[in-house]
């Protein structure tokens, strides 16, 4: 029988489903580093709500500093990000967001739990222990439950870091190379989580370098070159418009179309 | 208000969970001060101010201390986070920019006054020191850690290595404090010491403190607290600046 906070999290799901505004809305984002480097020239994107979208590109082609601008992480230089229809920057589009970020970037004084408390408590959660015990156990953590981050495996540090992205329950789930450098193992049991969590009507943006980890995992794909959007489109779809039995060849002959 | 309150116990857990480190040491440190100054010297020195040398010394000394932890607190808490990258973990959420300044202003603070009324009580113990006016030595305790636990905030944000972080506290603020009076009135300065003294703002910090315990110092308490107020309001206005633009904190 679902519990009362299943019930919640269900109803929560039909609302975000069925909401006009595109999950996620960039317009002429641009953002040029204080070196003079151009990240991001006119960016436009659009991710319908409870969509997974995959954005592939090669090192240095904007990912990173997309999701950085889209979590309030850099200062864009100019353009509009909209989260769910609000501005990027206001607290509830804020409260909206979880991200994984591409590097481990655990709080190296706190433990497991502690992580994922604490977390909850910056995004506004009165009482969250018992949601951080729910991903403890969910991510196969309790016997490190007590554990400080710099003591845990590196996969274990992988699990943590997604959980924390979690622990908030957002609407917006962007997980930047969430499998990168890990064993196959390990990556197919983040994708059982991931998939788990679309399952529930939570939209996901993922980059990543692994073209079968996009193929697998996403419903559209963008490819992203020098800071512009040069396709989207369903991996057959892209496979169509750019030849090439494998989606490595696809993505061999945008880059370098 | 939630997240607020869960960056203030963030920052006070770590103070805790490093207890050792973070208020033990400094408090052994001045209570060593005290004890080597005051007891050896104060046999041989005169009062000072109307006071016994090793109580003379021992609000100097308190001020120091907090002062310099405050700062260190801070200025190592929040490089730490940038350098790790943690920080992201808060300048994502949703919390207003004044909340995430007196967040991490908070630590500071705890730490100072963790280690104040640990020496405070060792000083009432081992030499006797008054609390003459404590409104005044409350007012002047509030001020000035506000002021270095903000210059300790604005350091870590735009400290590029951890030298940086330690220049700050062994270049500027131990110097300013050995020479703003912790040992000495002011008045036994020749000129032009005793005029370039007054530049000094720990000098007005310490003045102030030193009114709180022994109901005297060598300025007025009113100046000391204008001065110290004067300092730390648009120190901690420039810490709330930074995290409200995202100055040095995002690119």
């Amino acid at each position: 029988m679902p519990s009362c906070s299943a019930g919640a999290a269900a109803v929560d799901s039909l609302v975000w489903v069925f909401r006009d505004d595109p999950a996620l809305s960039l317009r002429g984002l641009t953002k040029c580093y204080s070196d003079g480097t151009l990240a991001l020239e006119k960016f436009d994107l659009e991710i319908p709500s409870g969509a997974f979208f995959g954005l592939l590109g090669p090192n240095g082609a904007g990912k990173t500093t997309l999701i950085s601008a889209v979590c309030n992480l850099l200062r864009v230089s100019s353009g509009e990000i909209r989260v769910f229809g609000e501005p990027h920057d206001t607290l509830t589009a804020r409260s909206w967001i979880g991200l994984a970020e591409q590097d481990i970037n655990l709080d190296r004084f706190l433990t497991v739990r502690e992580t994922l408390m604490y977390h909850g408590g910056y995004f506004g959660m009165k009482d969250p222990g018992p949601r951080a015990d729910e991903l403890v156990a969910a991510f196969g953590l309790e016997h490190k439950r007590d554990t400080r981050a710099p003591r845990l495996s590196g996969g274990q540090r992988r699990r943590l870091l997604l959980a924390r992205a979690l622990m908030h329950r957002p609407r917006l789930v962007i997980l930047d190379e969430p499998t990168a450098g890990v064993d196959y193992e390990l990556r197919m049991e983040l994708w059982r989580y991931i998939r788990q969590l679309h399952s529930e009507g939570t939209t996901i943006l993922l980059t990543t370098h692994y073209l079968e980890e996009a193929e697998e995992l996403c419903d559209e794909i963008g490819l992203i070159r020098d800071g512009h959007l040069i396709a989207r489109d369903t991996a057959s779809g892209l496979r169509e418009h750019f030849g090439g039995e494998r989606l490595e060849d696809v993505y061999v002959n945008a880059m370098s179309s | 208000m939630t997240g607020l309150v869960w960056l203030c116990r963030r920052e006070t857990l770590r103070v805790s969970k490093l207890w050792t480190q973070t208020i033990l040491a400094p408090v052994i440190s001045s209570i060593l001060f005290i004890l080597v100054f005051g007891l050896s010297l104060g046999g041989r020195i005169d009062q000072v101010s109307s006071v016994d040398y090793e109580v003379f010394i021992v609000p100097g000394l308190i001020t120091m201390g907090m002062v310099q932890a405050a700062y260190a607190n801070n200025a190592s808490s929040i490089f730490q986070a940038r350098f790790d990258r943690y920080i992201h973990d808060v300048l994502s959420a949703p919390l207003p920019a004044w909340q995430v300044a007196l967040g991490f202003t908070v630590g500071g603070i705890f730490r100072a006054l963790a280690i104040g009324g640990s020496l405070l009580l060792l000083s009432v113990i081992f030499v006797g020191v008054p609390v003459e006016q404590p409104f005044a030595l409350i007012a002047a305790v509030a001020l000035g850690l506000v002021l270095f636990s903000a210059l300790g905030v604005v350091v870590g944000i735009y400290a590029e290595t951890w030298d940086h972080t330690t220049f700050i506290s062994n270049i500027v603020i131990l110097p300013l404090a050995f020479v703003g009076g912790v040992f000495y009135s002011i008045e036994v300065l020749p000129s032009p010491w005793e005029e370039l003294s007054h530049f000094n703002p720990v000098f007005y910090l310490v003045n102030a403190v030193r009114f709180g315990f022994l109901g005297e110092s060598d300025v007025s308490i009113w100046l000391s607290l204008a001065v110290v107020a004067a300092l730390a309001v648009p120190v901690y206005a420039w810490s709330q600046w930074l995290f409200t633009t995202g100055r040095r904190l995002k690119d």
